[in-house]
């Protein structure tokens, strides 16, 4: 594949138009394909005080199942707008201007954990969408009447709007944004489904939940079913490769 | 995971004979003849007539010794099987340095010293006998033990158990045991069932087998989800 210098001005029509051919590599239905922009991909610009996207160009039916909406406008966190961008559906823009975040700086977002997703969680985001599952975060309904930097109800919201100090230089802070990754539930999961709504998405069919160096212990699985409705799905990253895990209270069978 | 019937009509053949009734049948059985055995440092050793090994071959309790003798069958019960047999179903007798054990205490003690971990090991096997379940040992599968719905001629054992006991934390400490457990048992086609035992880890109450009676037991199972399999339906977005 080219070697492309993202953070360059916007591709001209012709230029995305020729890069999609030249790909020898690329591969229709592919999970993550080694794709330039594709022509008309959707634009949002990134906010950088809400730690989120606010989408203004949409093209595809994936904004379906994708991005929460907030007074009619949609929004994407983190993990979606790089989600999109690494599979080219998206160019993310930059605050004050028209320039293309590139990858490079949103993976450094992601790996800093700023934004309510760290890596490990961003592991399995992507590796969920790109199988066709629908997620959204935990505890952010996809759609309310609310605008989106209002204080969330809910204690599992993780919104990072107006949460960060102005003291970013501080190792504490640097160290507890890296913590985030503690036995805590991230994403509602959804199985595939075309007539998804994010009006009334129903129960989802679980919720991931991370928890860090070790397994969950028996107490940290209780605590956190009793405040989450939905089942429960441990998952472990390594090297890239998710593994996931049910870890369920059940009553034997008395046999006859 | 539905249960695994070996053969044709093995599902019916069990649910004529209840696990429950063939114990009772071993429990009149044995008493009736005043069954002896005798400690060693690792088992019990029962010589019983052939008919009774044949109940307790139903039951699956014990392994036979192989001998020429004719009239008398050897069996050899694990310390779980046999205080089983001994406190909970009252029918055998056990002797200890010649002398035959009244009552569960010294029993229980002897056992203790021999295996470390025998009062959870035990809450554990007769917390799954008491439902009815045919506890075996789970070496081969890397766990503690392995229970069956029925005799395992009949039906493959659905679940691998291990024990752990809820103040200590060896089992199951790190990321790559579970996945080597759960892996484990689910190429065997079973699940992996962990039992919790809570109670009180002072060693003056564990001297006594009334310590069980404080003992509760609770069960959980570990799966591994398989995304590319979980799908229903396979439309992307």
């Amino acid at each position: 594949m080219e070697e492309k210098d993202w953070e360059s001005s916007p591709l001209s029509e012709k230029e995305a138009v020729l890069l999609c051919y030249d790909d020898e590599e690329y591969q229709f239905g592919a999970p993550v394909p080694k794709l330039q922009f594709r022509v008309g991909s959707s634009k949002a610009r990134w906010i950088a005080e809400l730690g989120m996207a606010e989408v203004e160009v949409k093209r595809g039916k994936l904004w379906t199942t994708t991005g929460i909406i907030r007074t009619g406008k949609t929004f994407c966190f983190i993990e979606e707008a790089v989600y999109l961008s690494e599979i080219g559906e998206l160019q993310l823009l930059g605050d004050e201007d028209d320039v293309v975040i590139s990858l490079k700086d949103l993976y450094r977002e992601i790996a800093e954990g700023k934004c309510g997703c760290c890596w490990e969680n961003y592991e399995v985001y992507r590796y969920l969408k790109g199988l066709g599952y629908i997620l959204g975060r935990h505890g952010v309904p996809w759609t309310t009447n609310d605008v989106v930097n209002t204080t969330p109800s809910d204690e599992d919201e993780s919104l990072c709007a107006g949460e960060f100090s102005q003291d970013k230089d501080s190792i504490t802070k640097l160290l507890s944004d890296m913590q985030i990754c503690d036995a805590r539930p991230v994403f509602d999961v959804y199985l595939p489904n075309s007539h998804f709504k994010k009006s009334s998405p129903g129960e989802p069919s679980f919720v991931a939940c991370f928890s860090r160096d070790s397994p969950p212990s028996k107490e940290e699985i209780e605590v956190l079913q009793k405040r989450v409705a939905s089942p429960l799905m441990f998952c472990h990253i390594v090297e890239g490769r998710a593994s996931f895990f049910s870890f369920n209270s059940i009553d034997l069978l008395v046999l006859p | 995971m539905a249960p695994r019937w070996k053969w044709k009509g093995a599902e019916a053949k069990a649910l004529a004979e209840p696990v429950s009734k063939t114990v009772s049948e071993l429990q009149s059985s044995l008493a009736q003849i005043e069954v002896s055995g005798f400690l060693s440092s690792c088992n019990v050793l029962l010589s019983v007539e052939p008919e009774q090994a044949e109940v307790l071959d139903r039951c699956c309790f014990g392994r036979p010794v192989v001998s020429a003798e004719k009239d008398k069958r050897w069996i050899q019960l694990s310390f779980e099987e046999a205080f089983f047999l001994f406190y909970k179903l009252k029918c055998i007798k056990i002797s200890l340095r010649g002398r035959s054990l009244e009552n569960e205490v010294a029993l229980w003690r002897s056992m203790r010293s021999f295996k470390t971990n025998f009062a959870i090991s035990y809450k554990a096997y007769s917390h799954l006998r008491s439902k009815n379940w045919i506890v075996r040992s789970g070496l081969q599968y890397g766990v503690d033990f392995v229970v069956y719905r029925h005799h395992p001629s009949l039906v493959h054992s659905e679940y691998a158990v291990l024990v752990q006991f809820i103040c200590g934390n060896d089992r199951l400490k790190v990321w790559s045991d579970i996945h080597c457990s759960v892996r484990l048992t689910g190429s065997v086609a079973k699940t992996l069932l962990v039992l919790y035992i809570n109670g009180n880890v002072n060693t003056e109450n564990m001297n006594l087998p009334l310590c069980l009676e404080d003992y509760t037991v609770e069960e959980q199972t570990i799966r591994r989800w398989s995304p590319e399999l979980g799908r229903e339906d396979e439309t992307r977005t």
